[in-house]
């Protein structure tokens, strides 16, 4: 009776023992699959996304795939496999490129990487997308408001109920008081209001025709709603990816249709950053936004190699900085031979979804930063200035003791016509 | 009566204010609007006006132009036949003399954001297959068939785009392409090296 017992007991074991081993073989097929997917295909191929080449998910179902020798002949040569095969010539049609042969994939190897497209094929729920949120200072903006709000309300009729209580006071007591003059006939009260009025409003005109012409804080909509905080921020893409002119000329420019597309070719969809809002807070869709792109660019994802990059339109911005015609502002005397960063002059741009202007342009603007920055003299191949290496006198100054530092102003920095043409 | 009509009046204009959004869409108003606003054409300028008032402007240079101090066009066309052939272009760089701080500079910035500050293929966008970029860019250093491509192949690449892989030439000039060509070369030939001594290292 108890041998039956064990029996079953060293059956099961065995039964669990097999299952663990298979399933430890399987984990291991995958792994070797994804090692050989990274390494061949996935330059052409996603598995949930089309690309160079068919999105992979579902494979077996399509065509003869589902026999791995099929499947082996392919990759070992594609071309000569299309030659009698109507199937992948529909898909040659279609994705334009020809895939490249592998004929070192051997039948196990193909197992594996079917393996492997199968277990990616099956979504992994993402933990759900640091949802972002609307931005906060605007809500607390309403919330100061609607409390300052009834604060004023309540301190308006304390002041009515004290003056009434005054007055039932003085009444009580048997005093005449005169008629109430109702606040704004008193006189003193008129003249104060009068010359607040004109102290305010000489401030606001004065404030206003300095600022005139002047666009500090400047934000525009835009035709695409493209985030500088996902690009240059998120995905720590450099400046000068798209801003190279920065580098070597007097504008950074703004990139053509042709750059985005370098990237956008292959990202259709906005996925992985988090929720996007405009500044009024409603919400963007990032992946319609992109879409946009693709029209302005004459792109057709679900028809890649169609795409004729020279019939590309060109993305109207709207230009946010803008100096006055008469001063020349040069971004590679600032950013290489001046070292100096974007940032210091366009703020935290990495932070920013749309574009603001942080600086108001002034000419006081440039002249404190020429007072106060110290010239780079360290130059090597990346940046400094050889131009100032020439400067023996501010080095003999300095060793003398009579100064103590280089700065922008020395080197000529406030003439006038260095910034006034 | 009186009371309530103040109390919505303050609420009122408390609405107003608060729904004044602070974001600020216009440029507002200038001094001399035409010296803010070039009445020259400036860089980005749309040339449609002068397109309708019948002025024939090319924005383009006629093709074939060779800007100065460009080096000779390249050969080829963007076709297979063109990129098989592109492989018996050499660099015409001298090697030795390639500042390659600077080319290592044009590839972090062009390059590294796919294909890695170590050329392995495995730059911010891709991140081990979690970044928001969907091909795997190819590892330059350490894939035999990549560290095997001719420096014309690559340049043709580079030139025309390959696939998922866009065309530089509007960013990178000639030259840049190829200074970006040599470091490349120069990282591959390194990290072989380097490898090879640490099996040796190893099998000591
Ligand atoms: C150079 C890019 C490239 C590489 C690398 C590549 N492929 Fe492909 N693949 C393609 C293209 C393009 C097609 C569509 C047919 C054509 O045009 O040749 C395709 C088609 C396929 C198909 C048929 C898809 C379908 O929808 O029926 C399979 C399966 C496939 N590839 C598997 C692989 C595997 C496995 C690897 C890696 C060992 C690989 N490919 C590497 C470009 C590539
Ligand atoms: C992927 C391409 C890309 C990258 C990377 C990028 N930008 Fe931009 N930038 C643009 C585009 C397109 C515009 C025009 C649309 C706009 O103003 O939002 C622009 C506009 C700007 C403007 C406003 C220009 C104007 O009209 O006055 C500034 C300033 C700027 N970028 C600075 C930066 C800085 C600093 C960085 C690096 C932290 C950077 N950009 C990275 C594409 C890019
Ligand atoms: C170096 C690669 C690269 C370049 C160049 C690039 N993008 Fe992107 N773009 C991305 C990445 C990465 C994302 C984020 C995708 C995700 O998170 O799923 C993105 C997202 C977007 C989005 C959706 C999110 C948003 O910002 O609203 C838009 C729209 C967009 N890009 C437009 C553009 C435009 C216009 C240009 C050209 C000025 C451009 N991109 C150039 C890589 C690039
Ligand atoms: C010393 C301050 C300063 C620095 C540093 C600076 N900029 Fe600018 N930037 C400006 C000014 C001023 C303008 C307006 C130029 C004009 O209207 O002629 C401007 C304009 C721009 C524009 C609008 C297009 C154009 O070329 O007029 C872009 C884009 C831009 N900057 C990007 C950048 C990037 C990217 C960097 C870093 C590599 C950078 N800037 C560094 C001051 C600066
Ligand atoms: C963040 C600091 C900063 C700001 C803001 C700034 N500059 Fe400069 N500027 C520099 C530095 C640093 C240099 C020296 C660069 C070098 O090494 O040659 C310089 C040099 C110059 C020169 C060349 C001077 C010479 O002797 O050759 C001109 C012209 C100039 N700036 C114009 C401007 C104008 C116009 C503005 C305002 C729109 C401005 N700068 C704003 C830092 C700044
Ligand atoms: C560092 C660069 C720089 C130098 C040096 C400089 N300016 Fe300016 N100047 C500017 C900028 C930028 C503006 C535009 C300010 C604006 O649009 O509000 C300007 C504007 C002006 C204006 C128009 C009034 C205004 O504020 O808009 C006058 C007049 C002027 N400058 C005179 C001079 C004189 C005279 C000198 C020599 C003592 C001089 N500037 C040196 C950058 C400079
Ligand atoms: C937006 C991402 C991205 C950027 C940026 C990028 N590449 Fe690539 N690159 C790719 C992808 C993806 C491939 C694989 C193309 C294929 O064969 O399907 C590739 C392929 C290549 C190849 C092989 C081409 C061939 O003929 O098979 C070379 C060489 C190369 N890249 C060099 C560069 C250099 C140099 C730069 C910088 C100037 C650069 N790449 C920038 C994504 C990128």
């Amino acid at each position: 009776m108890n041998l039956q017992h064990v029996l079953l007991r060293r059956f099961s074991i065995l039964l669990i023992l097999l299952f663990s081993c298979s399933h430890s073989m399987f984990a291991q097929d995958i792994a070797a699959g994804k090692a050989l997917f990274m390494g061949k295909c996935a330059s052409c191929h996603n598995v949930l996304k089309d690309g160079t080449g068919p999105a992979l998910k579902g494979l077996e179902e399509r065509h003869k795939w589902a026999d791995h020798k099929e499947l082996q002949a392919w990759i070992n040569n594609p071309a000569a496999y299309m030659a009698k095969d109507p199937y992948t010539q529909g898909l040659k049609a279609k994705y334009g490129s020809m895939m490249t042969g592998f004929a070192e994939i051997t039948l196990a190897d193909v197992d594996n990487i079917v393996a492997y497209i199968n277990d990616a094929a099956i979504v992994k729920v993402a933990p759900a997308a640091a949802s972002g949120q609307a931005p906060e200072g605007d809500q607390n903006a309403v919330l100061f408001g609607i409390i300052s709000l009834v604060l004023g309300v309540i301190a308006l009729i304390l002041m009515q109920v004290n003056s009434n209580l005054k007055r039932m006071s003085d009444e009580a007591d048997g005093l005449k008081t005169p008629a109430p003059i109702p606040f704004y006939r008193r006189k003193s009260n008129i003249a104060l209001m009068s010359i607040a009025f004109f102290v305010f409003g000489g401030f606001m005109v004065a404030k206003g025709a300095i600022g005139m012409g002047r666009q500090k804080d400047y934000q525009p909509e835009q035709p695409i709603y493209y985030s500088h905080k996902v690009h240059a921020g998120i995905n720590q893409i450099n400046c000068l990816y798209c801003h190279g002119n920065a580098w070597e000329s007097k504008h950074a420019a703004i990139p053509s249709t042709n750059v985005c597309m370098n990237c956008h070719k292959a990202i259709s969809t906005y996925e992985k950053g988090p929720k996007l809002f405009d500044e009024e807070g409603k919400e963007i869709n990032g992946t319609a936004e992109i879409a946009k792109l693709y029209k302005y660019a004459g792109f057709d994802p679900s028809n890649p190699n169609q795409w004729d990059p020279s019939k590309a339109k060109p993305i109207e911005w709207v230009k946010i900085h803008n100096l006055p015609d008469h001063v020349y502002f040069n971004h590679a005397q600032h950013v290489r031979a001046g070292n100096v960063q974007c940032q210091s002059c366009h703020g935290e741009i990495t932070a920013m979804d749309e574009v603001k202007q942080v600086a108001d342009l002034s000419m006081g603007w440039c002249i404190n930063c020429h007072r106060e920055t110290k010239v780079n003299f360290n130059y090597d191949s990346t940046g400094g200035n050889k131009f100032y290496s020439l400067y023996e006198k501010f080095h003999n100054d300095i060793r003398n003791g009579k100064m103590d530092s280089v700065k922008v102003k020395d080197i000529g920095g406030l003439e006038c016509q260095k910034c006034h043409y | 009566m009186k009371r309530i009509s103040i109390f919505f009046g303050v609420l009122t204009t408390a609405v107003v204010l608060i729904g004044c959004s602070n974001v600020r869409r216009d440029p507002g108003t200038v001094y001399m609007p035409d010296m803010s606003y070039s009445r020259a054409y400036e860089t980005y300028a749309s040339t449609e006006a002068l397109t309708q008032a019948g002025v024939n402007y090319t924005a383009t240079p006629v093709s074939g132009t060779i800007a100065r101090g460009e080096m000779a066009a390249y050969p080829y066309k963007n076709d297979s036949a063109g990129y098989a052939m592109s492989a018996s272009v050499k660099n015409p760089l001298d090697v030795a003399a390639v500042d390659l701080k600077e080319a290592e500079r044009l590839y972090l910035v062009n390059c590294g954001i796919c294909h890695g500050k170590k050329l392995d293929g495995n730059g911010p966008l891709w991140n081990d297959g979690n970044g928001p970029y969907p091909s795997k860019p190819i590892a330059l250093v350490g894939d035999a068939k990549y560290e095997a491509m001719a420096e014309g192949t690559m340049f043709h690449s580079l030139t025309y785009g390959k696939n998922a892989m866009g065309s530089y030439a509007s960013q990178l000039s000639t030259k840049q392409r190829w200074m970006v060509i040599t470091y490349v070369k120069s990282k591959q030939g390194a990290k072989a090296a380097a490898a090879a001594a640490d099996s040796t290292a190893k099998s000591m």
